[in-house]
């Protein structure tokens, strides 16, 4: 039985039409993959020296122990960021003699071969390797990292569970930030009783039993509860939320785009993919802190910090801009023989990014705190995006023809849906625009001149957006069969 | 009212529709009938500009379907669930039609509070998106959206299809009224035989792409029609 479901599985994956769309992509993937893969294994092995390097005084894996709780919690919200049940097809399965229960066991089972699962391996088994052969006891280092094992499937089961309801995430991340907190500070280390624990795991190799336990434990909820929706209302079809209707009069204002604003402004609201995408847009606002916080960067190397602060006011515009008509794949054969103009349509799109780039400025006013200096170059950051940015970003989502299924959130490496080559091309001059433009007259004049000649771009971008917006028009119009027929093709 | 001219349509060089000359005259009630792959579908993309012709033109209202937008503001169409928003309730999707064909809300209660009957309470004031409807409710909707600001042409690819029989009555009568008393262009394509010879008054058989019978509907109608397709 299992053998036929891994046969169905291949075909689903190789048959499926993101699959058999272009070398490419296929490529990229496969890069990724091993890009991802190579850092944890990379970082697994050399985990050991650096500890001993920088911390000689305390054994590297007491350290790693310290610190295994905030890997646990990062892993935790990845996987809920971006890890999905798979519901397998369940429903053409649900009338055929086969046991439920080894339906749900070969679900269960098959979610362990997840690549999250294979970066807690990754990570973990070369340093594991490495500690033996520097002469930590093998007993220990194996069970320790059999323990580990256990734990990160203890996760996977978990997330399944916790998946459902957005709360959790939301209690989730500012504990992370908390822990953080708290322990950067200096405050409370939460690392301390933690790796206490896990510690004695390490020394002592039966505590095995305890994270065995727990596995076994989720494990076995997981298939319960899988079991009790095993009916088609529960599990297959997805549950009908009550719609609590928002007022978005006050939007009429906008004129004759303002039907279409209220439409995204709902879109985004009411469905899986676009909340996932504002959710990220939102920690692009942090990304700051990276560079900010480094003297380095402001010392020596102030132009990357232009590409900074592009990105801490651009993350809506860069994460939703580039999927623009992507979004709207699902009816857009409406759309298109609605009695709408593609300009209006376009400029709607266009309005909708200025107004988040507006707000993420807003939000982004406690980086006072780094100095006018940091401060200004968000500002002229958000200038530009709101100038140049959402039209290179427009012009780029002519190119894309992607459908986008609304209601399902993205998965890591095992959904293109609206990603492939040419994004990642029209994407570059995003990033490196800013940082010549600033780079030039700050070598040549002073930092000043290189924020004016930032901002004063996105000022003229603004001035001529009659200009950039026919031209885009005509692009669209020009690959408008093409689109359609691209976003009519059956997942 | 829509004049077809040449007009043919090929996919890597095999011909699915071929129509020489074709003219719907305002406020006639067109019918169209064909197996599955007859290019029904196909004409409808057509006289949607959703698909560029291999050949020819079609003019709705003397505008060149293919050359410019003019024709979107008089005519709507419901062709498939791509048609439909599924995040919006019934009311906020009917509006916001309304609202890209220049009707504000009130207009739009009017029409609706004609077709109480047709939704069958099942439709509006639910507080459910759309996507969560039924297929038949879907459709419902649908098609209601398509009648929402006076279009001059509408455009309907198997309305009958998925709908309880009750609603099928009504939907007919709708049809019939339109074109018969407000003039407007209505065309329709069905596998139901009996259901194009109740609203038609014309009816075009294709076959292969190719127009193989175009009747002008009477009492023998429905019979020819059954013979051509039991062959």
């Amino acid at each position: 039985m299992i053998k036929k479901f891994l046969s169905l599985e291949w075909k689903q994956f190789f048959r499926a039409s993101y699959f058999q769309k272009g070398i490419a992509i296929k490529i990229l993937l496969i890069l990724g993959a091993i890009y991802f893969g190579g850092i944890a294994i990379l970082l697994g092995g050399g985990m050991f020296f650096i500890f001993k390097k920088t911390m000689p005084e305390i054994d590297p894996i007491i350290t790693v122990n310290n610190f295994l709780v905030y890997w646990i919690l990062f892993e935790l919200m990845i996987r809920f960021f971006m890890q999905q049940l798979p519901v397998m097809n369940i429903k053409p399965l649900m009338i055929i003699p086969i046991k439920r229960s080894t339906v749900i066991h070969y679900l269960l089972g098959k979610t362990t071969i997840s690549f999250f699962n294979f970066i807690s391996l990754f990570l973990f088994l070369p340093f594991s390797i490495v500690l033996i052969a520097k002469g930590y006891p093998i007993a220990n280092v194996v069970f320790w990292f059999l323990s580990l094992m256990c734990i990160t499937l203890i996760l996977n089961f978990l997330n399944f569970l916790i998946n459902k309801s957005n709360t959790v995430f939301y209690i989730l991340v500012p504990l992370f930030l908390a822990l953080i907190g708290l322990e950067y500070y200096d405050i409370y280390k939460i690392s301390e009783p933690i790796g206490v624990v896990f510690n004695a795991l390490y020394n002592n190799p039966i505590f095995i039993l305890i994270p065995l336990a727990g596995l076994i434990g989720i494990y076995y909820t997981n298939f319960k509860f899988i079991r009790k929706g095993f009916y088609l209302d529960d599990a297959v079809s997805k549950k009908v939320k009550e719609v609590n209707a928002t007022d978005l009069s006050w939007m009429n204002r906008f004129g004759s785009i303002a039907p279409f604003l209220k439409n995204d402004v709902k879109m985004i609201s009411r469905n899986a993919r676009p909340k996932q995408v504002l959710m990220m847009s939102f920690f692009f606002l942090f990304y700051g802190l990276f560079f900010f916080t480094q003297s380095v960067y402001i010392e020596e190397m102030p132009y990357l910090l232009a590409f900074a602060a592009m990105f801490i006011t651009g993350g809506f515009l860069l994460s939703f801009g580039q999927l623009v008509p992507s979004w709207d794949s699902e009816y857009y054969k409406l759309l298109m023989s609605q009695n709408i103009p593609y300009r209006q349509y376009l400029e709607s799109k266009w309005y909708l990014m200025v107004v988040a780039v507006t707000v993420s400025f807003i939000l982004s006013t406690p980086y006072i705190y780094f100095g006018w200096d940091i401060y200004l170059m968000i500002a002229a950051g958000a200038l530009f995006n709101i100038g140049l940015n959402t039209f290179i970003t427009l012009f780029g989502g002519a190119l894309n023809r992607v459908p986008i299924e609304l209601n399902t959130k993205a998965k890591a490496f095992s959904n293109t849906n609206g990603f492939n080559p040419t994004q990642l091309l029209i994407a570059l001059p995003k990033m490196l625009l800013p940082i010549l433009i600033f780079l030039i007259p700050y070598l040549f004049i002073s930092f000043n001149a290189g924020l004016i000649a930032l901002a004063l771009t996105g000022a003229l971008g603004i001035v001529f957006k009659n200009f950039f917006l026919n031209k885009i028009e005509r692009i669209y119009q020009k690959g408008k069969y093409k689109t359609i027929a691209a976003f009519s093709e059956k997942k | 009212m829509i004049t077809v001219s040449n007009l043919s349509k090929s996919y890597n060089n095999v011909q699915v529709l071929n129509l020489e000359s074709l003219d719907i005259p305002k406020g006639q009630s067109f019918g169209l009938v064909g197996n599955n792959g007859a290019g029904k579908t196909t004409f409808f993309s057509l006289l949607l500009d959703l698909i560029q012709p291999s050949s020819g033109f079609i003019k709705n209202k003397e505008v060149l379907v293919n050359e410019s937008e003019d024709w979107k503001p008089f005519t709507s169409s419901f062709i498939d669930e791509s048609f439909l928003i599924g995040y919006l309730t019934a009311e906020e999707y009917f509006y916001f039609i309304g609202e890209l064909r220049g009707q504000n809300p009130s207009d739009v209660d009017k029409l609706l509070s004609q077709f109480s009957d047709f939704f069958h309470d099942e439709i509006l004031g639910k507080k459910k998106y759309l996507r969560d409807l039924s297929k038949g409710n879907q459709k419902k909707a649908g098609i209601v959206a398509a009648l929402i600001g006076n279009p001059e042409v509408i455009i309907l690819d198997e309305p009958f299809a998925n709908l309880d029989p009750t609603t099928q009555i009504r939907l007919k009568q709708i049809l019939k009224d339109l074109a018969q008393k407000q003039g407007v262009t209505v065309l329709v394509s069905s596998h139901d035989l009996m259901h194009v010879t109740d609203v038609c008054e014309r009816i075009v058989v294709l076959e292969k792409g190719e127009m193989v019978k175009d009747l002008a509907t009477s009492e023998a109608t429905l019979k020819e029609l059954e013979e051509h397709f039991t062959g």
